[in-house]
């Protein structure tokens, strides 16, 4: 294998796959990107066996060839190159020659043949949409997702493709995001997946290179095609991303039920100005007594936040609100968090009474159901 | 490898001693603890009520049948979490390579402590006495499965140490049945084909081994039956903090000879966070400098990335804090604490 590659494009597009390494100790080659050349372009893949990446970057192939190496060192090798004209050959016990102005590095792989093939499967479920679109959504529930553990069933972002719309969920036992969005779904492409953690963060990372995205699925696994466009292709990205993951197996939580159905009580708030609030209020709150309380009276909203430690904050909001007075504590993290990742100004704030969760909602389909802390 | 030394310490009836210690009316009773209603079981019980057969996990109705002046308490997790903790701050202080297995036993590798296994074992039984009125039984051996063996040996309040040389004759005799994951299942197996003790299964080959319970399990046995096992004690108590840190041969001089630096350590700092065996999330990190004159200096900041220009940043300030050259240079992230069940936060019920 022999090629030219311009250097920025080559750790550009080591970037795309190098998060996704293995840790077994037993499969070295788990830490290697396989470097293919072929057809003008080399493409670069790594996998975890959970997960892996797959993208092409543009090269003057010279003579074609596959090898794997070390994807970190070699990252942090190519983006120190001295020149943009970087050539990169492979030489006899799986080394690689890199040349690069005046600087030669040779550099030990393991051979292509031992790189674990990204898995082929057939796709029961395909669906397009813009990359813009998924991200949202995705951000607007993410932070959600369960990093406990022992509840690995929640360790991940729910896609259900339901009849006309895509809907996306993420719980963690105490607060529920909920986030849809209207699609043509026809009857024989009906169905839903858990998209594991670690996947949601690669996706998230990245999405927003280019227009569209195709997610196909079946019973054990998912993938992601990214297309590239505009930026990306200026990096010497070609065409798209390709992304391949297990999914988490089992049934996700039927979230629906803990939605709150009543809606008698609740306000509009400006969003930036409410999580100023709960974000002042907690400023005074410690790791022991993480709680804010929220009260709503007389066309004002109260936000507290107090503990032994440092002391108490008092922030206030004047709202259009003539019912009942109502108090419920919160942990205020749980309000910043989807706060922050909305973009709406508007928010609809629900509540009932002390024991029931708090909902905020906005006018594109998105809602967040957060469940109090037992006032003291 | 040098010999290991293992302990295992095992709470004599822990449940059913703290309520008994707790009151002492009953103390001379067969007293049971567990489900108070018509169809719990018994969490466990004292010795007076197992010499009438009563056994954890037993059904109270049957138990009563057994039993029928059975004391039954009802459980206080939090009392025995309470003296759990009591006990295994006794453990650190002989050892940090404590690992606990449940609230009553744990094993503890004393390979570097001071002193013989066996006045060790004895001096934690004694304090955990004094501590908790309580008493505990002690394994000594070189290995886990052997210790945790050993345990069982000169229950209640005993203790029974494997010396390495003794291994072989202690396997020749002992019931297969005793040997770690061997359950009922395996020890019926092995009987069907007249194996009741470790010696007789020593003569098994490798091959017999693979074809009667696989190859992966078949090896472990080989090794089992022969009183080896190489499982260390594993710590669980998760870390606080990962960091990696050089020491240079020559001092670094300048604040631009101290930058060249850390892309290496943030390199290396970043392979050992993937190395980890789950992903754990940070909230700090740190800089840490070692000067000429031996004084340490540490600089850190909150964040949840391993971003290259707020080391910089936190670099420049510890720099800053000495004239001295810098002898050692490290980079880290404090974890979160795991977050430790919120009894205030109310939680959905998806159930039903």
């Amino acid at each position: 294998m022999k090629f030219k590659i311009n250097r920025d494009h080559f750790s550009s597009g080591l970037q795309q796959v190098l998060n996704v390494v293995g840790s077994r100790a037993t499969m070295p080659i788990l830490s290697n990107v396989l470097i293919e050349a072929k057809d003008g372009f080399i493409s670069l893949t790594t996998t975890n066996l959970d997960l892996g990446i797959r993208c092409r970057v543009v090269a003057e192939i010279q003579e074609s060839g596959a090898l794997t190496l070390p994807v970190r060192k070699l990252f942090s090798i190519v983006k120190d190159l001295p020149s943009l004209e970087v050539e990169l050959e492979s030489h006899t016990n799986h080394q690689a020659k890199i040349t690069s102005g005046t600087s030669i590095f040779r550099i030990m792989g393991i051979g292509a043949d031992e790189f674990p093939p990204l898995p082929d499967f057939a796709d029961e479920h395909s669906f397009v949409l813009p990359q813009g679109d998924l991200l949202r959504m995705l951000k607007s529930v993410s932070y959600a997702q369960s990093t406990d553990e022992t509840r690995f069933i929640m360790n991940g972002v729910y896609f259900n493709f339901e009849e006309g719309k895509l809907t996306l969920a993420a719980t963690d036992g105490r607060r529920l995001a909920v986030t849809s969005r209207e699609m043509e779904v026809s009857p024989d492409n009906l169905g839903s997946l858990i998209l594991p953690a670690k996947t949601v963060g690669e996706v998230e990372r990245l999405l927003g290179q280019g227009d569209q995205v195709r997610i196909a699925f079946n019973e054990r696994q998912v993938a992601f095609e990214i297309s590239v466009g505009g930026e990306g292709k200026e990096g010497g990205l070609s065409e798209s991303i390709y992304l391949v993951s297990k999914i988490v197996e089992g049934n996700y939580p039927n979230y629906r039920q803990v939605i709150p159905k009543e809606t008698d009580l609740h306000v509009k708030l400006n969003r930036e100005s409410f999580a100023n609030c709960v974000r002042r209020a907690a400023l005074v709150t410690s790791e022991k007594s993480n709680s804010i309380k929220v009260r709503v009276h007389d066309n004002l909203m109260e936000v507290t936040g107090s503990s032994s430690e440092v002391g108490e904050a008092n922030v206030s909001l004047a709202i259009d609100y003539s019912g009942p007075d109502v108090t419920v504590a919160f942990n205020p993290g749980f309000l910043i968090d989807p706060l922050k990742a909305l973009s709406r100004d508007e928010i609809i704030f629900e509540f009932k009474d002390e024991l029931s969760p708090g909902v905020i909602r906005t006018q594109d389909s998105f809602l967040c159901v957060v469940m109090p802390l037992r006032l003291n | 490898m040098t010999q290991r030394r293992i302990i295992h310490i095992d709470m004599d009836c822990f449940y059913a001693a703290i309520e008994c210690r707790d009151d002492p009316a009953v103390a001379d009773k067969p007293v049971g603890v567990g489900g108070s209603s018509g169809r719990g079981v018994l969490t466990t019980c004292n010795y007076i009520a197992r010499e009438y057969g009563c056994r954890s996990a037993m059904p109270v109705f049957k138990a009563r049948e057994l039993c029928p002046h059975l004391v039954l308490k009802p459980v206080r997790f939090e009392v025995y979490k309470a003296e759990a903790r009591k006990i295994r701050k006794i453990f650190r202080d002989f050892t940090d390579l404590v690992e606990p297995l449940s609230l009553d036993e744990a094993f503890l590798d004393v390979t570097e402590t001071p002193g013989y296994a066996w006045q060790i074992a004895r001096e934690i039984r004694k304090r955990i006495f004094a501590t908790t009125r309580l008493t505990a039984s002690a394994g000594i051996a070189p290995n886990k499965m052997l210790a945790k063996i050993a345990s069982d040996w000169r229950k209640p309040n005993g203790q029974f140490a494997v010396l390495p040389e003794e291994i072989a004759a202690f396997m020749e005799t002992l019931p297969v049945r005793k040997l770690w994951g061997v359950g009922p299942k395996s020890a019926a197996r092995l009987a069907e084909w007249g194996v009741e003790t470790c010696g007789q299964l020593q003569a098994w080959t490798h091959t017999r081994l693979h074809a009667a319970f696989g190859e992966k399990w078949g090896d472990t046995l080989y090794d089992l039956c022969r009183g080896r096992d190489e499982r260390p004690v594993e710590v669980s108590r998760p870390r606080k903090s990962l960091s990696t840190e050089n020491t240079f041969n020559r001092n670094l001089e300048t604040l631009d000879a101290c930058r060249a630096q850390l892309p290496t350590l943030l390199g290396d700092l970043d392979a050992d966070l993937r190395r980890q065996p789950s992903v754990r999330n940070f909230h700090k990190v740190f800089v840490k400098l070692k000067f000429a004159n031996f004084r340490t200096t540490t600089k850190e900041c909150p964040a949840t990335t391993l971003d290259e220009a707020l080391f910089q940043r936190l670099l420049e300030e510890a720099f800053e804090r000495s004239p001295h050259s810098v002898r050692l240079m490290g980079v880290g992230v404090r974890f979160a604490e795991p977050a430790l069940p919120d009894r205030d936060q109310l939680q959905f019920d998806f159930a039903s």
